[in-house]
């Protein structure tokens, strides 16, 4: 097998780790094939009338793509602290803390729209990582565990927002019965994108495709560059991929690991930003939650990789949007593309990390001048 | 009638107790084998929902069964990943809880025509008043009346628990697979079972305590109606120490922290903090105790690792 010694070893984890999503694609597939087979209907049928509503009109796919801008950013967040061996949970707490500092931005300074719009994005920026701090914090002095951290003060964001809400930010204009802040001043709502780009024929101001998905996509640019280009990166890779190696190679564990961290945060701090400033024009009790558990989904499913995100996240937005051709077209509850969802996220866990482990083992079997140092997965338990 | 009052608040207490502490007794059992589960929360969910299906249609003991082996399967998903496949047991307990919240969805549209909650009066068990203690003067009684007969089972658990734990066989090979796997390898004993026992369990305990909420407690499934609690178990749990006796106080004080705001609103001193902090007591506490400001916390040593070994794991 001498040709294929010859390939260089990313070809080979590339090919590998492709065939690990493309199977658990099937995988996931065929079990809810058989879901909807069981519910009487056809699942060829079925996943082609959701994939045409999700994408058939330039207008559906709007749609799709403001699904997928708050996921595209929570992802991000969660993969640039996993890169160092850190679990951010806690995209959750951060974000919706992150949705009250900008809301109070937004209600309580009255500038004109060329400040007052980034103004309230920053202040976004900074609610999320100083709820990001703490955990990152207690884990570089005191080695508190950051998942268990960030579960507690997700809990904590969940009460001193609905505090806020009740006090600070409530409304005055009388006979209102839903809990909710001012309404936004017109300079502190992002512009949607259709008018920007001639297509509002096409995209109706309902899909709120906002300048927020451009951001996101440079995000990942972003990112991708501080994590393949920078020292920090390097660094911070290292960190995840064996801390005791990178310190004796002269990164300090914690600074890394307080940096990274707070990065995350900081983009944290966008994901609610398209509802609130994009959608919705307020802070309402009904603001939307879990796009901090499904960007780590989102995470997972695009390999920690911001190219891979970005894919994850739209795939995400079609089975969401898809829901409603199922509920129009068929006689399936529409809630089962979460199953399928579901389905999909457990068989990639799986996938990759039989996937890792077949070019671990590869690796090991391959002659020593051939075996390049490779970033792993910074699990838990390897993290003191 | 602040007494009456508080009273009452205990009452409610008690309620949130059983559930913290049934679910936390799960996590005790997978942490205690080596599995971190974080899942908790997700396992809950599904007892909710599948709980209360199960009491619509066939009574409350039934429903509590199904609740609990719903758990149980649901948590085999979480074994088989992190035990046979090895992934990382964070990112299986949160895709648990992901999947929870759609499987909810999807049973709820299932059995109740409506993705978000079911109808109300779903059929409980008689409330029952303890002996001596529901007669207790001055109002405090009323907290030991109407309670449910799941509450003060609760309570007689940590027994046979403890009993489990540190008399029997299976109790301390599961112990010693959470805290040296390779020493349990060593001995003939197969780490793999005594992992997939401790993550059944957990799965058990947290749809028992999940089928509890939805029937006993609120009489209705409704989307969401755990807020938490599973998080908030998780966190007994670490302030517990993984000990099933400092546990039993972590969700005593955590649910009384649960009932506070429901009932003890206007009382003084505690009327003028309002209720969202006292919500987050249970949340601070832990984190300045995992901190290690207050004492120290001890997991499991091999909690949270892939257990590598060779051949018949």
């Amino acid at each position: 097998m001498a040709a294929a010694r010859v390939r260089p070893p990313w070809v080979d984890t590339l090919v590998v780790q492709l065939l690990a999503v493309a199977g658990a694609f099937l995988f996931a597939a065929a079990i809810g094939g058989v879901i909807i087979v069981l519910y009487g209907e056809n699942p060829f049928f079925v996943y082609s009338t959701l994939w045409q509503f999700a994408t058939a009109r330039l207008s559906d796919f709007a749609r799709v793509l403001e699904s997928a801008t708050p996921l595209i950013f929570s992802a991000l967040a969660v993969a640039v602290a996993f890169k160092c061996g850190l679990f951010n949970i806690g995209v959750e707490g951060q974000y919706i803390v992150g949705m009250m500092t900008a809301t109070m931005a937004a209600v309580w300074l009255d500038l004109p729209a060329p400040i007052h719009l980034p103004l309230v994005v920053l202040a976004a920026v900074a609610g999320s990582m100083v709820w990001a701090f703490v955990p990152a914090i207690l884990k570089v002095k005191t080695g508190a565990h950051e998942v268990v951290t960030t579960i507690m003060m997700n809990g904590i964001a969940s009460s001193l927002v609905a505090w806020a809400l009740l006090n600070l930010l409530r409304t005055q204009e009388s006979g209102l019965v839903d809990l909710r802040s001012d309404r936004f001043s017109e300079s502190a709502i992002i512009p949607a994108l259709a008018p920007s780009l001639g297509l509002e024929d096409q995209i109706p101001s309902s899909a709120h495709l906002t300048w927020f998905f451009p951001l996101a996509l440079l995000a990942c640019v972003v990112v991708w560059f501080l994590l393949y280009r920078t020292r920090l990166g390097y660094e911070a890779r290292a960190v995840g991929s064996s801390p005791g190696s990178a310190e004796a190679g002269g990164a300090s564990i914690g600074g890394t690991q307080l940096k990274m961290f707070l990065i995350s945060g900081a983009l944290a701090g966008f994901v609610g930003l398209n509802h609130l400033l994009g959608d919705a024009g307020f802070l309402g009790v009904n603001y939307e939650t879990t796009l901090g558990f499904t960007g780590i989904a989102v995470a997972f499913l695009g390999r920690n990789h911001p190219a891979g995100i970005v894919l994850a996240a739209i795939l995400f937005g079609i089975l969401f949007r898809g829901e409603d051709g199922i509920a129009v077209a068929t006689d399936l509850p529409r809630e089962i593309t979460i199953i399928i969802e579901g389905l999909l996220i457990l068989s990639v866990v799986v996938a990759y990390e039989i996937a890792r482990r077949i070019l671990l083992r590869r690796r090991r079997e391959a002659p020593a001048e051939q075996s390049v140092p490779q970033m792993q997965q910074g699990s838990v338990g390897a993290t003191p | 009638m602040p007494l009456l009052d508080l009273g009452a608040a205990i009452a409610i207490g008690l309620a949130y107790f059983t559930i913290i502490y049934l679910t936390g007794l799960g996590g005790l059992f997978s942490e205690r084998s080596g599995i971190v589960n974080i899942g908790l929360e997700g396992l809950m969910i599904v007892g909710t929902v599948m709980g209360a299906w199960g009491a619509i249609h066939w009574g409350p003991f039934v429903g509590l069964a199904v609740g609990a082996l719903s758990g149980l399967v649901f948590s085999l998903v979480h074994a088989v990943a992190t035990v046979t496949f090895r992934v990382d047991h964070i990112v299986s307990g949160v895709v648990i809880n992901v999947v929870a919240f759609g499987i909810a969805r999807f049973l709820s549209q299932l059995f109740f025509q409506s993705s978000t909650q079911s109808t109300s009066g779903v059929p409980n068990f008689d409330a029952i008043d303890i002996p001596l203690l529901s007669s207790l003067p001055a109002g405090l009684g009323r907290a030991f009346q109407d309670m449910s007969p799941i509450t003060p089972i609760a309570f007689v658990l940590v027994v046979p628990v403890i009993f489990i734990l540190t008399r029997t066989r299976f109790g301390l090979r599961l112990r010693s697979a959470g805290e040296n796997p390779e020493a349990t390898r060593t001995l003939g004993v197969r780490v793999a079972p005594l992992r997939y026992a401790g993550v059944a369990l957990s799965g058990t305990l947290a749809g028992l305590a999940g089928a509890f909420l939805s029937i006993e407690v609120n009489a209705l499934y409704q989307e969401g109606q755990t807020q938490g609690l599973g998080f908030i178990a998780l966190a007994a749990l670490i302030l517990g120490n993984w000990s099933p006796t400092r546990l039993m106080i972590g969700a005593l004080l955590f649910g009384f922290a649960q009932a506070v705001p429901l009932r003890l609103g206007d009382a003084p001193i505690i009327g003028a903090l309002p209720d969202q902090f006292v919500r987050m007591i249970p949340y601070v506490v832990t984190i300045i105790a995992i901190a290690g400001f207050v004492g120290r916390v001890h997991p499991p040593a091999a909690a949270g690792k892939a257990y590598e070994g060779a051949g018949g794991t």
